[in-house]
């Protein structure tokens, strides 16, 4: 216990508005030394950094944000300007030897205090209940996607008016990959989960929706602008739930017509025939199951042919054999396969040295590839 | 003041080992929860470094991601089920029958059994990491199928068969206290002058007996699934995988409360004592309290907003509604310092900490009441700075208020002031530094629970900022862990009362003897040690309402 008399006491509240200037001015000057304007620091206070959203649903969630930010920040303001306020205010004095008036309460404060909140909390409640039924609201979809999530990817399933399949995108990301999307059309998303609880989630869209196996989610919204928005799984689904990344593409709709009517037209096109013994030389075997390779290590010989059985053993999974070389480039991609299934896939000869092997689909399915 | 050298049960502080491995004594009891307490805090924060360490730039450096799943999900096991949950218990367990004027728990064995059962519990948990494929992993909440058999190893069995042990010990410890604050009361201690830490420990204890049975068959159920070929939560087979959230919820949203109610009791406590006036609104509080405790059950499914599988206008309503007498509470403590005499010791600094960030805590979780604006949120690292917000900034910030004022009381000795200041001042600091920018990072849409993100993500300046925060915080261990050595051999004597407090445990000597009390004082209102000291309670027909 302190045993010094409280002599700074008066001086207290002004020692404190000191402080708390220094500590701003300190903050303020590390901020700006960082590159940080108050412009971004303010725009960090909503969603994707105050970036416009990216659907017709997200605009009514963004402004439902705002009105809930409005209504925190002022309670906050009051209410810690209140707490400030009485520490500062009633710390004791020297010589405040007697009680202070010893008050127990007030029955009409207490009705104040109850009654504010709770008409605060049922305006918010009313928002919010509208808003939900606009970002619910349901109309008829000019394109119907199924998104499969399984451990660690999504596949998108392009599905006809029946429900039926029509084409699917196994690739989550980059050019010739993603969710491909119509901009101005309303599109409907149904879920599926292959194994675990995945969730769907894009930030510029403020929503995300959970893949849970035995049920099918679905959603509706319609992307304002082209683009390519980031998207990323936000339920735990398990060690590599990080990399569970995919990416929406929004196409002006004539680009996405166009782009629709090939995707339709090659997986009606037959098939070309695996290159069965077409490669000569050694064949190599490779299978993947649970999201992972048989094997880390393979050898093959320099400067010849050769092939590489490869057995999926995941259902519903696809997967390939991809080769890259010390700098990473690809030498050699192999179609990708949807499990369970088997393929060859022939290579053409390679120089010598050490090469890395991987799955498209799954950047952590990863062995070396020594050719010698 | 009475002296101790009187006493002639002090000296029982001194006894061996012997003596604390086969106690029944709630106070020494209750010691031990705090100590085994924060064991797993240490153990949980020291995870948790891990965790933010690897977060700090993109890329993978310290862990593989099977491992980063393993420290997210044992930092948080450690920390709600070995930490929060029993150190709170453990004050309750030392101020509970102290408050009441009583010699002991009701059943002082069973109390023993309750708190033994933790650290084998704890033990068991941990285990896990020596199994094979480790700890558990699939985060504190164990969701299946992520957690069933075919996802997740051993160590997920030992975690179901720890907690269930943690749970029995929470259960057996419930019906304790609710025996004990509804038999064990002093002549004159009706239930409108219980402190209101007693309050919220009955409170607490209430919601315990309700839904830790409810959590345990939802273990019970995941652990037949997984090793029994049982089918509860496999769609495959009929079972249904939302089921185990609706169930698990049921306990863990409740279990919020229990982890914040009696950390509300000490700052109830607190607050009055270094104002030196009354808590503003007792009866208030008291229904505040229990309208926390009902409502707490029709709330759950506000953790399942985005599993399209609950009726959204009912639970967001529910969960808006809470907030009403969490406010009330709020401005009941700081209508109890206005016009107060306030002096800071360390205890109100805490205290005033806790009204600071429970206030933040509470305003943040408004946004996940908002369905829509939870589509947004829910799963990012909003998320996490909201519950660390309820649970660090206002649960451990009360538990390390409640340290500082009855260490006194444990020991007889008092902490050092000075130490006591520079820890609060670094922890308050590294706390914020960790946790406010994770509201950003969660808008900005950063997924919890991920090992790594891309550089050009935009979220490495604010984890980098957070990591730092972190270590803050672990830095404000060493001058508190340093304080409690110092000041148990050398710290100045505290003597029986050394805060002019309001409450039973006042009234007898720093350490009580064993059973408590040689005499009491009258009990007239909820604060017997200020009447003795002051004379007739002030105001007080008005305030018991006769």
């Amino acid at each position: 216990m302190s045993t010094s008399p409280r002599s700074r006491t008066g001086s207290g509240a002004l020692v404190a508005v000191v402080i708390a200037v220094v500590v701003i001015a300190a903050v303020v000057a590390v901020l700006a030394a960082a590159g940080i304007t108050p412009q971004r620091l303010w725009d960090s206070f909503f969603p994707v950094g105050g970036a416009a959203p990216a659907t017709d649903r997200a605009h009514a969630t963004r402004s439902l944000y705002d009105i809930v930010f409005a209504i925190g920040a002022l309670v906050f303001v009051l209410v810690e300007g209140l707490i400030v306020i009485t520490v500062l205010r009633y710390r004791r004095k020297p010589g405040q030897d007697g009680l202070p008036p010893q008050i127990h309460g007030n029955n009409l404060v207490e009705i104040i205090w109850t009654a504010i909140p709770t008409a605060i909390v049922l305006f918010l409640f009313v928002m919010s209940w509208q808003t939900l039924n606009k970002v619910e609201a349901k109309a008829p979809e000019a394109v119907h996607v199924r998104a499969v999530a399984s451990r660690f990817q999504w596949q998108f399933d392009y599905l006809d008016a029946q429900g039926n399949l029509t084409f699917s995108q196994n690739l989550p990301i980059g050019d010739g990959g993603g969710l491909v999307l119509p901009v101005g059309e309303p599109v409907l998303v149904s879920l599926r989960s292959m194994d675990v609880n995945h969730a769907f989630y894009v930030p510029k869209f403020l929503f995300k929706r959970d893949a849970i196996p035995g049920r099918e989610n679905s959603f509706e919204f319609t992307v304002d602008e082209p683009g390519t928005y980031r998207g990323q799984c936000a339920e735990l689904c398990g060690a590599f739930h990080g990399s569970m990344v995919f990416e929406v593409h929004a196409l002006p709709v004539a680009d996405f017509n166009t782009w629709y009517t090939a995707q339709v037209a090659k997986a009606q096109a037959t098939p070309t025939p695996p290159p069965s013994g077409a490669a000569a030389g050694p064949t190599l075997e490779l299978s993947a199951l649970n999201v992972a390779f048989s094997t880390a290590a393979l050898q093959a010989p320099a400067n010849s042919a050769f092939s590489v059985h490869f057995k999926n053993n995941d259902a519903s999974v696809p997967h390939n054999f991809e080769i890259k070389d010390s700098t990473g480039a690809s030498v050699f991609k192999g179609d990708i396969v949807t499990g369970p299934t088997e393929t060859t896939y022939g290579v053409k000869a390679l120089p010598a040295g050490a090469y890395t092997f991987n799955c498209t689909v799954h950047p952590n399915m990863t062995g070396t590839l020594t050719v010698q | 003041m009475a002296t101790t050298t009187l006493n002639p049960a002090a000296p029982a502080y001194r006894s061996g080992l012997y003596e604390w491995l086969t106690t029944t004594d709630h106070k020494k009891i209750g010691i031990m929860y705090l100590i085994n307490s924060i064991v797993f805090f240490i153990a949980g924060g020291i995870l948790a470094l891990v965790v933010r360490l690897e977060l700090a730039q993109p890329g993978l450096q310290i862990v593989s991601e099977a491992f980063y799943n393993q420290a997210f999900t044992m930092h948080a096991s450690f920390m709600l089920f070995l930490f929060v949950i029993p150190i709170l218990a453990g004050f309750g367990n030392y101020v509970v029958p102290l408050h009441l004027g009583a010699p002991d728990m009701a059943f002082p064995r069973i109390n023993a059994l309750s708190f033994w059962l933790l650290p084998l519990g704890g033990a068991l948990m941990a285990s896990g990491f020596l199994a094979t494929g480790g700890a558990a992993a699939s985060g504190w909440t164990e969701y299946p199928p992520l957690s069933g058999s075919k996802f997740s190893g051993a160590g997920t069995d030992l975690w179901i068969m720890g907690l269930t042990l943690i749970g029995t010990s929470s259960i057996l410890g419930a019906i304790n206290f609710l025996v004990t604050i509804f038999k064990m009361r002093a002549p004159g201690m009706t239930l409108f002058r219980m402190p209101i830490l007693v309050w919220t420990v009955l409170v607490t204890s209430v919601l315990i007996l309700m839904a830790t049975p409810v959590l345990t068959s939802a273990l019970i159920m995941l652990f037949i699934d997984r090793n029994y070929g049982g089918h509860f939560f496999d769609p495959a087979n009929g079972g249904n995988a939302v089921l185990y959230q609706n169930v698990f919820w049921f306990y863990s949203h409740p279990a919020v409360y229990i982890m914040i109610l009696p950390a509300m009791g000490i700052i109830s406590e607190i607050l009055p004592v270094f104002s030196r006036k009354p808590l503003f609104g007792y009866k208030a509080f008291v229904f505040a309290t229990v309208a926390i405790g009902a409502l707490g059950f029709s709330v759950w499914a506000h953790h399942m907003f985005t599993t399209g599988a609950v009726f959204l206008p009912f639970f967001s309503l529910m969960t808006f509604l809470i907030a009403v007498p969490t406010g009330v509470k709020m401005f009941n403590w700081i209508a109890t310092l206005w016009r107060g005499q306030l002096t800071f010791k360390t205890p109100l600094l805490y205290a005033t900490g806790f009204l600071t960030m429970f206030l933040i805590g509470g305003i943040n979780g408004a946004f996940s009441a908002a369905v829509p604006v939870d589509f947004a949120i829910h799963d990012t690292y909003w998320v996490v700075a909201h519950i660390h917000y309820v649970l660090f900034g206002s649960s451990v910030f009360a538990v390390f208020g409640g340290i500082y004022y009855w260490f006194p009381k444990m020991t007889g000795r008092m902490l050092s002031e000075t130490l006591g200041k520079i820890q609060f001042v670094i922890m308050f600091i590294g706390f914020n530094l960790t946790f406010f920018p994770m509201h950003q990072l969660g808008l900005m849409g950063m997924p919890r629970r991920i090992a790594d993100y891309a550089a050009s993500a935009g979220w490495s300046e604010l984890n980098l900022v957070a990591t730092i925060g972190g270590f803050v915080i672990a830095a404000s261990m060493l001058p508190f862990l340093w304080n409690v050595l110092v000041s148990l051999r050398s710290g100045e004597i505290a003597g029986d009362d050394p805060w002019e407090g309001n409450t039973l445990e006042w009234a007898t000597s720093s350490p009580p003897p064993p059973y408590n009390f040689d005499s009491l004082p009258e009990i007239r209102s909820e604060r017997p040690v200020f009447d003795a000291r002051h004379g007739q309670p002030v105001g007080h027909a008005s305030q018991t309402g006769h």
